[in-house]
């Protein structure tokens, strides 16, 4: 309870703050994008079967800023669904949510960041969003830091938000060019009780001869033991890259994150499991335009003592802008015929295309997927989608149709479609 | 209770560190926005065409965004966020990190065939056995209550 007057505390004093700092808008800039996807399929719902399901999402995302000074500024980005046929197939026939709403404020000197309001923090053991306040800065030219507290988004439906908080932070030492240490906190509190408590330490070392250092190690400060360590190393042998990796979790201390957790991982929690995960990518550029990776994963379990290893190749050839041809082969192979499988892939997306045509590009995608062992009858999955559109009005409408089909363990024959509309509105004043 | 008055103690002083070394120049120089990829001609498509793998201000080589980059940036991600935010805003991020939304990023961005994007295809059935080997993966994504909400139709 403490804590989360002390959250509260945190947001209003940061509320008043970025209120109380110079503001200049004669140079703003209002840019709106407006995304609007319309969908057509038929699904068999409690009331029909073969019901038409034709939902209209809007992606709206607002800027409000001066792009190339520092500043405040305002950013605004969410997305809103109905069903047109309102055949019973959704649960509410609209929905939608708030992905983030922020002010923002930044200095030049030292990269200060001040964000209010809902927004994604990514900083060490925090990978959250928040309604609440986050400050970031270099600390000098060796160290950085950054503290949030306020609300976690996610526990919103866990009872109420009422003795809901989240606060953290990161500390970073760095030599540039040589290494950054950071260490990193999280607490999570739902209805007044500690739901996560995660501290974190993650290292970046640019080690000789070009070897390249990179992981982190996370702390359950709850269940009081390592949740995981994932660590990898990145160098090059002539042209070819290689990253060989090396993971281990415990579930209990992994997955074990109180009122925050959700099933089929609450399950996990109890299961006492250990993952050991090991495996290595092999990236290699042929030319200007050619890249083949190569990908080798496996996965050991200490308490079902089994073994699975996936396998991949992949090819890709680019070409002007976006075109790219490429394809993919891979299989799943352990102790368990049951995870046993293989998969093809071939994509293709073309913006080369003749100006007489109608169309500015074309895509295809094929994926198929062979099963060891038959799911619900079936032991395969074939999917392929198919897509076109251009761009008007000087590129700032952009109008796109795809359609794919599936057959798979889950539908006989699923066809579906798909228009998508996108406009960039770009106002300034 | 001990642990965390001293966490407290340490929030506390990085917070007061934070305000009293925002005004300090740092000397890195690193810019709040890069170049737009149309600034830049539309062609340069790493940062080691323009930059040090290991510069002075910072190792641009581990900013690649290579053919794997999909699945290996969440190092850089944690570690240096405002690198991120140069280029992408975070509605970019939102199409797979995000607390709520219904479509897969590889169905919003359907035709974006040349973008490397989790849960292709048929994953409904896939999710069946990548889910058996690999939960730790899923966790990162559908961890929590609320994007737990695409798992709970079926799982509770």
């Amino acid at each position: 309870m403490i804590m989360t007057g002390w959250s509260n505390r945190f947001f209003w004093l940061g509320a008043a703050a970025l209120l109380c700092l110079p503001i200049s808008v004669s140079a703003a800039e209002i840019r709106v994008k407006s995304e609007t996807l319309v969908r057509g399929y038929e699904r068999d719902t409690a009331a029909e079967e073969g019901a038409a399901v034709i939902p209209v999402y809007e992606y709206l995302q607002i800027d409000v800023d001066t792009p190339d000074e520092p500043g405040l500024s305002m950013h605004l980005y969410g997305w809103g669904r109905a069903d047109l046929a309102d055949n019973e197939y959704y649960e509410d026939a609209t929905d939608g949510e708030l992905l983030y709403g922020y002010l923002e404020y930044r200095r030049e000197t030292a990269r200060f960041n001040a964000r209010l309001g809902r927004q994604y923090v990514f900083a060490g053991v925090t990978n959250e969003s928040i309604d609440g306040l986050r400050l970031g800065s270099d600390l000098g030219r060796y160290f950085a830091g950054s503290l949030y507290g306020g609300q976690q988004v996610a526990l919103a439906s866990e009872q109420g938000r009422d003795g809901d908080s989240i606060y953290g932070g990161r500390l970073a030492h760095r030599l540039p060019g040589l290494y950054e240490l950071g260490t990193s906190y999280k607490n999570i509190r739902n209805d007044s009780s500690d739901a996560e408590e995660m501290a974190g330490l993650d290292l970046t070392a640019y080690l000789p001869y070009d070897l390249n250092l990179h992981g982190l190690s996370t702390f359950n400060l709850i269940t009081e033991d390592w949740a995981e360590h994932s660590y990898e190393l990145r160098f090059s042998l002539g042209p070819l890259a290689l990253r060989p990796y090396f993971q281990t979790f415990q579930y209990e201390d992994y997955f074990g994150t109180g009122a925050n957790s959700a099933n089929p991982f609450r399950f996990l929690a109890g299961s006492d499991e250990e993952l050991t995960v090991g495996g290595a990518d092999l990236t290699l550029p042929l030319g200007a335009a050619w890249v083949m990776v190569g990908k080798f994963k496996q996965y050991s379990y200490e308490v079902l003592d089994d073994n699975s290893t996936y396998y991949s190749a992949e090819a890709t050839w680019s070409g002007a802008d976006h075109s790219q041809i490429g394809g993919e082969f891979g299989f799943m192979s352990g102790d368990a015929a049951q995870n046993d499988y293989y998969l093809a892939r071939l994509f293709a997306y073309w913006d080369q295309l003749p100006e007489a045509l109608p169309l500015g590009f074309i895509s295809g995608d094929l994926v198929y997927v062979g099963y060891d062992r038959a799911i619900f009858g079936e032991d395969k999955s074939l999917f392929a989608s198919f897509g076109g559109g251009r761009k008007f009005m000087e590129e700032a409408l952009e109008l796109k149709l795809s359609a794919d089909y599936s057959s798979d363990p889950y539908f006989d024959e699923d066809v579906r479609g798909m228009l998508t509309a996108s406009y960039r509105f770009g106002l300034s004043r | 209770m001990q642990t965390k008055f001293w966490i407290g103690i340490g929030l506390s002083l990085m917070l007061l560190a934070l305000g009293a070394c925002a005004a300090l120049d740092s000397g890195l120089g690193l810019p709040a926005r890069h170049m737009s990829a149309e600034e830049l001609g539309g062609e340069t498509k790493t940062c080691t065409n323009c930059h040090d793998a290991r510069g002075e201000k910072l190792a641009f080589g581990s900013f690649n965004h290579t053919a794997t980059w999909m699945e290996t940036h969440r190092q850089q991600a944690y570690q240096q966020e405002a690198v991120c935010t140069m280029c992408h805003q975070t509605s970019f991020c939102n199409d797979c990190h995000a607390t709520q939304v219904e479509l897969k990023p590889s169905l919003k961005n359907q035709s974006q065939t040349y973008r490397q994007m989790p849960h292709r295809g048929d994953y409904l059935t896939r999710h069946r056995i990548d889910g058996r080997v690999d939960p730790p993966s899923c966790f990162r994504c559908h961890g929590n209550p609320k994007t737990a909400e695409t798992c709970a139709r079926c799982h509770g």
